[in-house]
């Protein structure tokens, strides 16, 4: 699949990207320095790399794991999996280029370490991956199944719901496919338009039988991933590719697990609750920093975790609490996991409610490359829309 | 055509004339230096990403040279020698890959998914071999509507292990489709080798599998693509069957601004075949050996290419953005209530908080 690495910060060291003979001679950096006025002469700055949407807020350094080390997303994620193989004898990771450490780095090191019968490449076939990895599972084996990203999952996707998801169900319990686990890069990454920005949890939150993950930070990604291993159903983790530099914090070396279907209050306040995930908790951290300091309203935030099956009880004790609730995704408004969310804690809150319940979110549209800057639901639109909660 | 343009067969020189030879000549070189142009900018922050075609451009030429103008392109996302052959502006190029003012599909997309549907080449997406199906549903049309036209159906030997690709590949078959299909082997997808994608003889050898006849080719001879190609086209109209052409090549870039290939491949290798066996060189061989070019046309045409691309360059850096409401146009034919409403709250929206959003590098 066309694959780009999230460059939040860095770019890949580039070695010679050839060119034909004698024309190799005309490279591109010469060229453009002799021809180009500097960039603020042509007034085109704001053309380069812009700020993030968001800023990355680390957890304070966990305590009770043993030693941590400071580590990104991705290798978080490395650690997650390396702990997963040196535990677990049957336990494999596959998928398109992870043998050589992945397009986003995730399984640097794995295959030297654990052998090209545990860590390999499969042929470009999502459909394939998928249902070799459910095939994997059945036996008892631990599969960890790559998908490039999330966008192009949908191939598998009758593999997942129809197949994945209905195992252990429609067998009277004879068989099963817990032990596998599908991996993703998921979300806006600032570039990556159509097709490497989705946030598809919603067409698999509609799916019983299956979990659905998204962690925020790199501690979160590496409890909730090795959870998601353990856990005796299938899963689907989605991992925000904005992260995987950009977010860096004290990460625990041994494994540890962070518990599924329990979503975590990570701000206590009494007059808002705002609910999201993965990068956009960061958004409405931010958002709620704001209100305090802009309105004087004291927001509690949540971060949901996991999409399916999803902490009812967490998020009503909450709207219980405040009265008022905004949930937020990049993932488009209609049909988005924002509607079930308000649908569920309108009936079990109602009248607990001092306002609508607003949902923050990408318009019902595909994702766009150039505009961004305005589909995204950043901070300026949910502040908006909180304030109005406020003043309704 | 050996490595030294030397023809090997005379019965297969397809004797070309000299002014379409040189426009073989110009469209790969010129693809090459807005290649190198193209990458640069995306190193220095000016355009988000980008994908080159070095080695390719023989496997896009030869076979687009082959083609009638009106002949329906589905591409994969590195053929853009195709859109250079049918004189696809560089302004249009560059407009896409900066989204600007002028971009055709306005902005919507990541650089290098172009489209043109003046010239026939729908635009590119993303996933790989969806393409493969539709393609062979326009060539079922375009039998039907009786056009005399082919589809051509590009996609790499990694593309080929999706399920869309048995899908087409069987639809073409049973459905007797004059379409062409076109692999480009180029070694790999991103780092992926082909002894890791497939076991069996290439993708020709499962042409045949199909009921599909298939041939496979130098892609880094043009003639040698432009003959297949001819010749396929020629039957695929005549005959309302597919044709499924495997032209061997080397991918010489990486995968694309976002891969280093040096983390899987060694820099011998990339050398061997940029210096050994690239499409240009062997092109450029020819034409010296047979007076039609020389060192000074060469030194002339690097210069005025290279100033071409220049200069649309910087003209495609000048240009604004499209204006932020055609993020909402296009999803559907006519704009749905709800839509609009959306698109009414984001005016209102930057009204207010207008100052934090880029609105300067954007038309109104």
């Amino acid at each position: 699949m066309a694959a780009f690495a999230a460059t939040a910060g860095g770019l890949l060291r580039l070695r010679a990207a050839g060119s034909e003979g004698q024309w190799r001679r005309l490279r591109g950096a010469g060229l453009l320095r002799g021809l180009l006025q500097p960039e603020s002469a042509t007034g085109v700055a704001a053309q380069r790399r812009r700020v993030a949407h968001f800023t990355f807020q680390p957890d304070p350094e966990p305590r009770e794991y043993g030693q941590t080390q400071k580590m990104n997303l991705f290798q978080a994620i490395t650690s997650a999996l390396d702990n997963s193989l040196a535990k677990d004898p049957t336990a494999v990771i596959f998928g398109e280029d992870v043998a050589f450490g992945g397009v986003f780095r995730c399984t640097v090191g794995l295959r030297d370490k654990y052998g090209k019968d545990r860590v390999f490449n499969t042929p470009l076939c999502e459909q394939g991956i998928v249902g070799f990895g459910i095939g994997i599972a059945v036996t008892g084996a631990t599969a960890i199944a790559e998908i490039q990203f999330a966008d192009y999952i949908f191939p598998a996707f009758d593999q997942i719901v129809n197949e994945a998801a209905k195992y252990r169900y429609r067998s009277g319990d004879l068989f099963n496919c817990g032990s596998l686990t599908i991996r993703a890069p998921w979300g806006c990454v600032g570039h990556g338009a159509l097709y490497h920005s989705q946030s598809p949890e919603a067409f698999f939150a509609h799916c019983p039988g299956i979990k659905v993950v998204v962690p925020r930070s790199p501690f979160q990604a590496k409890g909730l991933l090795l959870s998601c291993i353990e856990d005796k159903n299938p899963c689907i983790f989605f991992e925000p590719k904005i992260l995987y530099r950009a977010a860096v914090e004290q990460v625990p070396v041994e494994p540890y697990n962070v518990p599924l279907s329990q979503a975590e209050v990570i701000q206590e306040g009494s007059d808002v609750t705002l609910v999201a995930w993965g990068t956009q908790v960061h958004v409405i951290r931010e958002v709620a920093a704001m209100a305090q300091e802009k309105l004087g309203v004291s927001c509690e935030v949540i971060d949901l975790r996991t999409i399916l099956p999803w902490d009812v009880d967490t998020v009503c004790k909450s709207v219980i609490k405040t009265g008022r609730l905004l949930i937020s995704h990049e993932a488009p408004l209609t049909g988005g996991f924002a509607s079930e969310i308000s649908s569920t804690v309108q009936e079990e809150c109602f009248l607990n409610l001092e306002a609508p319940i607003s949902r923050v979110c990408g318009y019902d549209t595909p994702f766009p490359h150039i505009f961004e800057p305005f589909y995204i639901p950043d901070k300026w639109k949910c502040y908006d829309a909180l304030r109005k909660m406020i003043n309704y | 055509m050996d490595r030294q343009g030397q023809i090997i067969n005379p019965s297969e020189d397809p004797h070309l004339p000299q002014e379409k030879v040189l426009k073989f000549y110009r469209s790969m070189t010129l693809l090459n230096t807005m290649d190198r142009i193209l990458y640069e900018s995306q190193r220095q922050g000016r355009i988000s990403f980008y994908m080159t075609n070095y080695g390719e451009e023989g496997t896009h030429v030869g076979s687009a040279a082959a083609l009638d103008n009106t002949d329906l392109v589905f591409g994969q996302y590195r053929e853009a020698g195709v859109l250079m052959y049918r004189d696809y502006p560089l302004e249009l190029f560059m407009a896409q890959c900066y989204g600007n003012v002028s971009d055709l599909g306005k902005g919507r997309q990541m650089p290098v998914h172009y489209g043109c549907r003046e010239r026939h080449f729908v635009t590119i997406s993303s996933p790989l071999a969806t393409q493969i199906p539709q393609a062979v549903g326009a060539a079922y049309a375009a039998k039907r509507a009786n056009a005399n036209r082919v589809v051509i159906c590009y996609f790499g030997e990694g593309a080929a292990s999706e399920g869309d690709a048995h899908a087409g590949f069987n639809f073409a078959a049973t459905l007797e489709c004059p379409i062409i299909f076109f692999c480009r082997n180029n070694g790999y997808a991103i780092s992926t080798p082909t002894s890791e994608q497939y076991r069996g003889d290439g993708i020709a050898a499962r042409g045949p599998g199909y009921g599909i006849m298939s041939i496979r080719v130098d892609g880094n001879d043009v003639f040698a693509v432009y003959n297949a190609t001819k010749e396929a086209r020629r039957r695929a109209v005549a005959e309302n069957q597919p044709f499924l052409i495997e032209a061997m090549t080397y991918r010489i870039g990486h995968h694309s601004t976002s891969d280093d290939s040096s983390a899987y491949r060694s820099v011998d290798e990339v050398n061997y075949w940029d210096k050994q066996d690239h499409p240009i060189s062997r092109l450029r061989h020819y034409l010296q050996s047979r007076g039609w070019w020389d060192d000074e046309q060469e030194k002339a045409w690097r210069k005025q290419s290279r100033k071409k691309v220049m200069e649309a360059f910087e003209q495609a850096e000048r240009k604004p953005k499209p204006s932020p409401s055609l993020l909402f146009s296009d999803v559907y034919q006519e704009m749905p209530a709800q839509l609009r409403k959306q698109q009414e709250a984001l005016a209102r929206h930057l009204q207010t908080y207008g100052e934090h959003y880029p609105l300067d590098h954007f038309e109104k």
